[in-house]
């Protein structure tokens, strides 16, 4: 469960990304070029695939445990073809999109309240901070004696786990905003609010997109655990339902859905990142 | 003008002539301790406009303080400061927004409706029209600091502070920088505080220089030279060998 929970480290340095492997600055300008294509990326995932064919095929793992790629493809085929698979997905969209919107405009705003105002960091803050010591999914018992077991339960978990890396991440860049720049903006006979305008959101928007990024993996690993605890609908359930028949290819489909939907929500980040930060990846990539 | 003006070199600390402009800031018995270690003690100085003073002193004399204290950075000094309330301040590094482009930080902060023109007047004058839109970390250290110079007199300051905005510089690059902050100088006349440590530097832009130290004048003087072939005046070497001393270095050129 540590996903849930910004690491701190990143919360304060908002300018290294979350690039998994290699920082891309530490590359020859050669790497670069030929990392830009992407081709290389691909390598790994095909031996998995490679290897996920060879030994199922083989006969070594058989089907009921891991079932094959083509008997996958088959039952994504199926599911389809039946419209099951798309009717659970846009639930399953919806609940984590829901959850996302409202974790987010928590989150940013608790930060601000907490990043803006003395009131607000002695008000908001310490009680954050307590409250991400604690595991989300610890909530769902609780969270079911409030709420039941309809979509509200869902969408408040996942608003709740997203709200956490949220906060962290924006308000530990807003009271990073170099001072030097507040100063400067003094000289420049800035009020206060054209500070925050100028000055602070934007100086703080860096860390608002890291806690983005935690957030759109946050949100698909809390929905994922409480479709699969009290659900009727959603890929989660599907999941679950399979597991009663021993079906694994639903299984293996279902998990291959979160993995697209995991990949696909970190690449709109990043794409919303690289727009509204174009003033700094001039710098980082050119 | 004459070339060879003498050079009084006498120490009485309110040897400077006042030109005939009014005073633009005024420090009167200005003190500033941090923890009770003092750091300025009762200071007193005038500004007049076009008047261009150079603070020389060691680090930890105390003149980035007092420059925050003109910049009104600083309000937690004893004594008085008249002053305008909103000097324009160019800072050692460039300071821009890295979120803005170019122009939009040049006219930040700025209001009225010519402001727009006036900036581009400005990042023309400084050579860098075509730069507008550029993003700040695509600029070289000079492209930047000549951006910041226009931002502090797109302002129409009557007092400009510099906080040694060349120190960061390359030697090639603080030349041409000197130029043209004189010529700018020349042109918008705004009173002058250049801090920096760099003696060479002091004397060939200013008209008065003013060592600070531990928190006291410890010397000001008026330098009535042509600016232009300055550095190849006899009086240039004197006043040189007499700054590096006030400021305990010894000079192996004289």
């Amino acid at each position: 469960m540590a996903a849930t929970q910004a690491n701190p480290d990143v919360a304060v340095k908002p300018d290294q990304a979350l690039t998994p492997g290699v920082d891309d600055r530490l590359r020859t300008p050669r790497a670069k070029r030929a990392n830009r294509w992407g081709l290389g990326r691909l390598i790994g995932p095909l031996l998995v695939l490679i290897a996920w064919a060879a030994v199922t095929w083989g006969g070594l793992v058989d089907s009921s445990v891991l079932p094959s790629p083509s008997e996958v493809g088959a039952a994504a085929g199926r599911l389809l073809a039946a419209g099951t698979l798309q009717q659970h997905l846009l639930i399953s969209l919806s609940r984590a999109m829901i959850g996302l919107g409202i974790g987010v405009v928590a989150g940013t705003g608790l930060a601000l309240v907490a990043g803006l105002f003395r009131w607000g960091e002695n008000l908001v803050d310490a009680n954050m901070q307590m409250a991400r010591a604690m595991p989300i999914l610890a909530l769902v018992p609780l969270a079911i004696v409030w709420l039941g077991i309809g979509e509200e339960v869902k969408i408040f978990l996942v608003a709740l786990g997203v709200t956490f890396p949220m906060y962290l991440n924006t308000h530990a860049a807003i009271r990073a905003v170099d001072a030097r720049y507040l100063d400067l903006g003094r000289t420049l006979g800035l009020s206060r609010l054209e500070l925050i305008r100028t000055v602070v959101l934007p100086g703080a928007l860096p860390g608002f997109f890291t806690g983005l990024r935690f957030a759109a993996s946050v949100c698909w690993l809390v929905l994922v655990v409480s479709e699969q605890i009290n659900a009727s609908s959603g890929i989660g359930y599907l999941m679950t339902q399979a597991r009663g028949i021993s079906a694994t290819d639903v299984i293996v489909v279902g998990l291959i859905v979160y993995a697209l939907l995991g990949l696909l929500s970190d690449t709109l980040v990043r794409f919303l990142e690289g727009k509204a930060l174009a003033w700094r990846s001039t710098f980082q990539y050119r | 003008m004459a070339l060879h003006v003498s050079v009084p070199l006498t120490t009485d600390r309110a040897a400077a002539p006042a030109p005939e402009q009014p005073v633009v800031a005024e420090l009167a018995g200005v003190s500033r301790a941090f923890d009770g270690r003092g750091v300025l003690f009762d200071i007193d100085l005038q500004i007049h406009r076009g008047e261009f003073v150079a603070l020389l002193g060691r680090s930890g004399s105390g003149k980035s303080t007092l420059l925050r204290i003109l910049a009104r950075l600083d309000a937690d000094f004893t004594g008085t400061l008249t002053g305008p309330q909103l000097p324009s301040v160019a800072f050692q590094d460039s300071r821009l927004l890295p979120w803005r482009r170019v122009l939009a930080n040049i006219t930040l902060g700025l209001r009225g409706t010519d402001s727009l023109t006036h900036a581009r007047e400005l990042l023309a004058e400084v050579g860098l029209a075509d730069h507008e839109r550029a993003w700040p970390k695509t600029l070289s250290g000079g492209e930047a600091q000549r951006a910041a110079l226009a931002r502090a007199l797109a302002r129409k300051p009557e007092l400009l502070l510099m906080d040694e905005p060349f120190g960061a510089l390359d030697a090639l690059t603080r030349i041409r920088m000197h130029q043209l902050v004189r010529r700018l100088c020349d042109r918008y006349r705004p009173g002058v505080l250049l801090v920096t440590h760099d003696v060479d530097e002091a004397i060939l832009l200013a008209d008065r220089v003013i060592v600070l130290t531990e928190g006291r004048f410890s010397l000001d003087q008026r330098i009535d030279l042509p600016h232009s072939g300055r550095r190849h005046l006899p009086e240039f070497v004197q006043l040189r060998g007499r700054l590096l001393s006030e400021l305990g270095v010894v000079d192996d050129d004289q």
